[in-house]
């Protein structure tokens, strides 16, 4: 079967940006195509997928060919991806899946999300949209207070509490720092940090991610046309993916996503890679607790040991058994909710290919993993990749 | 007659074999006053629910105007009498004008004691809360962002009052879904016991909060829910009542009574609430 690598991948900067949705992708576009090392023109794009929840109702329908118009892909098959926060990360999957087929050679992935164009009372309740409506809504839970229940349960269950969240926000913050792309490029202190203002009991203001604008665009290529376009592809080793039940008291644990095991156990195995060969992981942390979570479901803690891992420092980069969110994470990089997962991939690209400057070079890296998570781990997409095709 | 007062479903209670009385516990200058999430609905509710809990069969009863009919029955499964069949009632229900409510047996004269307890609440939160309630009842408080409308509401509101869970082979599950995990329709329902315990917890900050609550959070400083492992098994999450600063805690047990959620395009949903004990 034929094998995919991404060939070019850019993003805009994170954060309030100043162009609208049209302006925004196009940017990241441009990024993209530009970054392919040999001869690119868009007109050679098969397939693209674009991930977005289309925040605020702007351009709900359609979004996607929208974007394509402004971003010199017209005529392109296209259609918007929507899986919440996870969107891009199944643009992704959809794009690898599309060459995979044998159906496209040249595809496509990418996701945006337009978010602080809206008054804040629009804004947040938008935040909204994505967890279960009927129930854990009208229980009054958005997103801080789902994630709150799993820290609290975490915190009764295993012995881990806020200190360790705490050392997770601060090691984002200090990769934030050096990624000029990144939303919130601040250090922030462990006392800053641990005494922020309270969202929802346990979690404070820096164990949320800010609301970011932004947009992030892939390009990938059938095995037998990578040439064309650069002798240093990443390639894609596993895509995995997985669902769950959607409200929380739905699942038998709120202490781990079952959609993030299920999905990297089936991407791992795809790539012939385990969790103890990558060097670079790139994790859905919209919260602290999620990231601490993930290193559990990712298999780099044991189950329960997620805190200790944090408070060891052994995610921090170049110091750690693997960097985690060497971009800063969703935590400090930012989170615009469409085009996260493929952002993650950007992020992932340039480090593989030492792209990156070199006080945030992850030092030797060979392989890499992205996680994208929707909603409370209703969805998610895992993809491990690497310098070498195999 | 003055009497000390049992509580029942969070209210004061008085009952014989003709009666029951369920009043607010909460006064402000001397006069009862609801909690931040009852009305006259679900002190009726309550009221019933006490009489049936005593095994009284009531299948008709009579309600007066300020009851919501809908949310009565569905929540206690009795039916409310229309004009045609409003003679055939042996009860009626009988709202006051201060926060309490009486089941009568039809055609009884009985003596009403007065209950002692008394919770006096902070006269400008308790005008607040009323004022908020006032405008979530305007056509035009709809949310923002994901909505649930009517009819969905609708959908699922009796296992919402009355915690009515589906049998699934050996399985009992809550909230209502629509296949097993093996793709077969449920065997039957099942009333689950309104009990639970506290597998987690959290206090929203008001700007956290969904739209459905966005004029009343901010008055009560967040909103607190409450992940319960229910005592049949299934989980569920839910706002605790008047949400109540009782420090709730992993591990505490919690009785869900019926009180009202939110209210949209002039409809007050009502749903369980969770209540330390």
């Amino acid at each position: 079967m034929v094998d995919v690598a991404v060939v070019g991948a850019g993003q805009t900067k994170y954060g309030n940006h100043p162009l609208g949705l049209k302006g925004m992708w196009a940017e990241a576009a441009l990024a993209a195509f530009e970054s392919v090392d040999g001869d690119f023109t868009p007109s050679q794009i098969d397939e693209a997928f674009i991930g977005s929840i289309a925040f605020g109702g702007s351009q709900l329908g359609n979004t996607a060919a929208l974007l394509t118009e402004h971003s010199a892909m017209e005529g392109v098959p296209v259609r918007r991806v929507e899986n919440a926060c996870a969107s891009s990360g199944f643009a992704f999957r959809d794009a690898w899946m599309a060459i995979k087929s044998g159906q496209a050679d040249i595809v496509v992935a990418g996701g945006i999300e337009k978010m602080n164009d809206l008054t804040p009372e629009r804004k947040r309740f938008w935040l909204g949209v994505s967890g279960d409506t009927e129930w854990e809504r009208l229980a009054g839970l958005t997103f801080p207070g789902t994630y709150a229940l799993m820290a609290r349960r975490h915190f009764h269950e295993f012995g881990s509490n806020h200190d360790d969240l705490v050392n997770i926000s601060v090691k984002n913050h200090a990769h934030g720092a050096l990624n000029p792309l990144a939303h919130i490029q601040k250090e922030v202190s462990f006392e800053k940090a641990a005494g922020g203002f309270m969202v929802a009991d346990p979690l404070t203001l820096y164990d949320c991610c800010p609301t970011s604008d932004g947009a992030s665009c892939v390009i990938l290529a059938a095995d037998h046309v990578v040439q064309q376009f650069t002798d240093t592809p990443v390639w894609v080793r596993g895509s995995g993916a997985a669902s769950d039940r959607l409200a929380l008291h739905d699942r038998p644990s709120i202490t781990q996503l079952k959609a993030t095991a299920e999905a990297s156990k089936r991407a791992y195995h795809q790539s012939g890679l385990n969790h103890g060969d990558i060097d670079i992981a790139e994790v859905h942390d919209c919260f602290t607790i999620a990231e601490l979570m993930a290193t559990e479901d990712l298999g780099f803690a044991q189950r329960g040991e997620g805190g200790l891992f944090a408070s060891e420092g052994r995610g921090i980069l170049n110091q750690g058994d693997v960097t985690i969110n060497s971009s800063g994470g969703l935590k400090s990089k930012g989170h615009p909710l469409g085009a996260t997962g493929t952002g993650q991939v950007v992020e992932v690209f340039k480090q593989l290919r030492g792209q990156v400057a070199s006080d945030r070079q992850v030092r030797d890296a060979e392989t890499a993993l992205t996680h994208n998570v929707g909603g409370s781990g209703a969805t998610c997409a895992v993809h491990v990749f690497g310098r070498d095709r195999q | 007659m003055t009497v000390g007062a049992d509580v029942w479903k969070g209210y004061l209670i008085a009952w014989d074999d003709d009666y029951t009385l369920v009043q607010s516990p909460f006064t402000n200058d001397m006069i009862r006053v609801f909690g931040a999430d009852s009305d006259y609905t679900t002190l009726a509710i309550a009221a019933l629910q006490h009489r049936i809990s005593l095994g009284q069969v009531i299948e008709l009863i009579s309600i007066p105007e300020g009851i919501n009919e809908s949310a009565f029955s569905m929540a206690t499964g009795v039916v409310v009498a229309d004009d045609e069949s409003y003679e055939a009632c042996e009860w009626d229900v009988m709202i006051g004008d201060d926060a309490t409510v009486v089941i009568l047996r039809r055609n009884t004269t009985v003596e009403l004691p007065v209950l002692e307890t008394q919770v006096e609440v902070d006269g400008e939160f308790h005008d607040a809360i009323t004022s908020a309630w006032k405008e979530e009842m305007k056509d035009v408080h709809v949310s923002q962002g994901a909505y649930v409308s009517a009819a969905q509401y609708n959908e699922g509101a009796v296992s919402r009052m009355t915690l009515l869970g589906q049998q699934f082979g050996d399985s009992l599950v809550w909230p209502p879904r629509q296949l097993s995990k093996e793709g077969a329709r449920e065997d039957g329902k099942i009333g689950l016991v309104p009990r639970g315990i506290v597998a987690s917890w959290t206090k929203l900050s008001a700007a956290g909060a969904p739209s459905e609550f966005s004029l009343r959070a901010p008055l009560l400083g967040g909103l607190t829910t409450v992940l319960l492992d229910l005592n049949d098994g299934p989980r569920g999450v839910f706002l605790m009542v008047d949400d109540e600063e009782n420090g709730v805690k992993i591990g505490d047990n919690i009785e869900l009574v019926v009180r009202r959620i939110y209210a949209q395009e002039g409809m007050i949903r009502y749903g369980l609430r969770g209540r330390a004990v």
